[in-house]
């Protein structure tokens, strides 16, 4: 039977003969920021890639749905900007465009600069700025894209608090009628934005329950600590089970 | 401009302590010249020097480009074939490992006294730090950037040559600033083991007749000429590679 989701993804998953996910299933609807959690070297980013179809540095054993899947279906924020050193900023946002020989659509690079609050900075190179500003061009790019799902791997991990509290509303803001699967082991940002909510546990994907309000979600509303307590008590079996 | 001055300035540093060497420890002419005699015989000489000098600079040049052409094809074909790894670089090692001077006679006899055994030996010299480092430089990519252009949708030839090229430009500098530094040497073995034109045979020309202020004005083109061409090659990968603050500490 057919099922509705936008990704369906169900198998196993392993490197060197190690099992990071025995018999998973995920399955994620389109519109909705789903966060996996989970501690250093259990598979997040790996996920992450082979959902992207990118080259993983182990085995899959399964399927992989993706509805309408084409090649430019996927963007990809890292940890690091990624940004390339001898472009310029509005380059930069372009580089998809480059990449594929396409005509250069600088006024709507110009225009998602001014929504990551950098309208001035488009001839700068990447080193003359800020690791928070960095990472702002790295969002305009992704939205640059124009893709369905976006694929974040601990995009706000390098950054200061200030910072990070700042492009992670600038991100959800920005990205609300996109996919977002995102991976972290950052239990606050992944109670903050997402509208679901997956631990790796047991070699298993395991659904957390997040409070009732809507992303973005403030750290001083009421059930936010409690919340938080209860992940962090199933990050921690998680990791002494592992 | 500053650089300029620097090269003056150790140029004059380097005269003073030859001149005080020669005055104090009063060596013969024959033996040791003082370079007030070098820069007589560079003057009296100039033709005899000018016109060898081209020679030499001619094969270094050509030899220089082509080596240059040949390992940039050869650091991309290592790069996009694995087959190529594992045909070629035993080959490329093995160049390195036979000395220059036991391929010399070898050359000449097969090309003879012209310019292009020379300029074979000038390409073979600095064939393999050019292919190695731009090889080296063409790996040396951030994985992670390797998926975001991959989710772009780049193609080979794209994700090529926008990206790790220009990513492998600071290895790549390294390898042509050796280049630079060892192309001389080749042209010049060339020409001492068989040539009629060229420094290096004007060189040995120079020592068998004892003229050793003659020798040393040929060495000191020599020098110019390594010199120059270092400069030339660290101008124009400072500017291609004035992003990366590691090559510029």
């Amino acid at each position: 039977m057919k099922n509705n989701h936008l990704i369906s993804v169900e198998g196993s998953l392993s490197i060197k003969d190690k099992n990071l996910l025995n018999n998973f299933l995920l399955r994620i609807n389109k519109g909705t920021w789903t966060t996996i959690l989970g501690q250093s070297g259990v598979g997040k980013s790996t996920l992450l890639k082979l959902i992207a179809g990118l080259d993983i540095p182990g085995k899959f054993k399964g399927n992989i749905n993706i509805k309408n899947i084409n090649k430019r279906t996927f963007s990809w924020m890292a940890q690091d900007d990624l940004l390339l050193p001898w472009m310029n900023i509005i380059r930069n946002v372009c580089l998809g465009q480059i990449l594929r020989n396409e005509e250069l659509d600088y006024l709507k690079a110009e225009k998602l600069l001014q929504k990551v609050d950098l309208k001035n900075f488009s001839t700068h190179l990447p080193a003359t700025l800020s690791v928070g500003m960095r990472q702002r061009v790295a969002l305009a790019r992704t939205l640059m894209e124009e893709t369905e799902i976006v694929l974040m791997d601990e995009p706000f991990s390098s950054l200061d608090y200030t910072t990070r509290s700042y492009i992670q509303n600038l991100s959800k803001k920005l990205l609300k009628d996109k996919t977002v699967i995102m991976v972290t082991h950052d239990p606050t940002e992944a109670l903050i934005l997402s509208n679901r909510l997956l631990l790796i546990e047991n070699k298993k994907l395991t659904e957390l329950k997040l409070p009732n309000s809507n992303p973005i979600r403030s750290i001083n509303q009421n059930d936010f600590s409690k919340f938080y307590e209860k992940t962090i008590k199933k990050l921690q079996q998680a990791y002494t089970a592992s | 401009m500053k650089k300029i001055f620097k090269f003056i300035i150790y140029s004059f540093i380097i005269v003073v302590i030859w001149w005080a060497i020669k005055l104090f420890s009063g060596t013969p002419d024959f033996i040791l010249p003082s370079p007030d005699v070098v820069i007589r015989s560079m003057i009296d000489n100039y033709y005899l020097l000018f016109s060898n000098a081209l020679i030499t600079l001619y094969e270094i040049i050509v030899g220089f480009i082509l080596g240059t052409l040949l390992g940039l094809t050869t650091g991309i074909q290592l790069f996009i074939s694995k087959n190529s790894r594992k045909l070629l670089l035993p080959f490329i090692l093995l160049s390195q490992a036979i000395p220059i001077f036991a391929l010399a006679p070898i050359l000449t006899l097969w090309l003879g006294y012209g310019i292009w055994s020379k300029v074979i030996m000038t390409m073979l010299i600095i064939y393999f730090p050019i292919t190695i480092s731009f090889y080296e430089g063409l790996k040396r990519i951030d994985p992670m950037i390797v998926n975001l252009i991959s989710t772009m949708g780049a193609g080979k030839l794209s994700s090529l040559f926008k990206v790790r090229i220009p990513f492998a430009l600071p290895q790549l500098a390294s390898g042509l600033k050796l280049a630079a530094a060892f192309a001389p040497i080749g042209a010049v073995i060339g020409e001492w083991v068989g040539a009629s034109k060229g420094l290096g045979y004007l060189m040995l020309y120079a020592s068998g007749r004892v003229q050793i202020d003659l020798m040393f004005s040929a060495i000191i083109i020599l020098g110019f000429f390594t010199i120059s061409l270092y400069s030339f090659v660290n101008i124009i990968m400072d500017k291609l590679t004035k992003w990366d603050h590691k090559s510029h500490i």
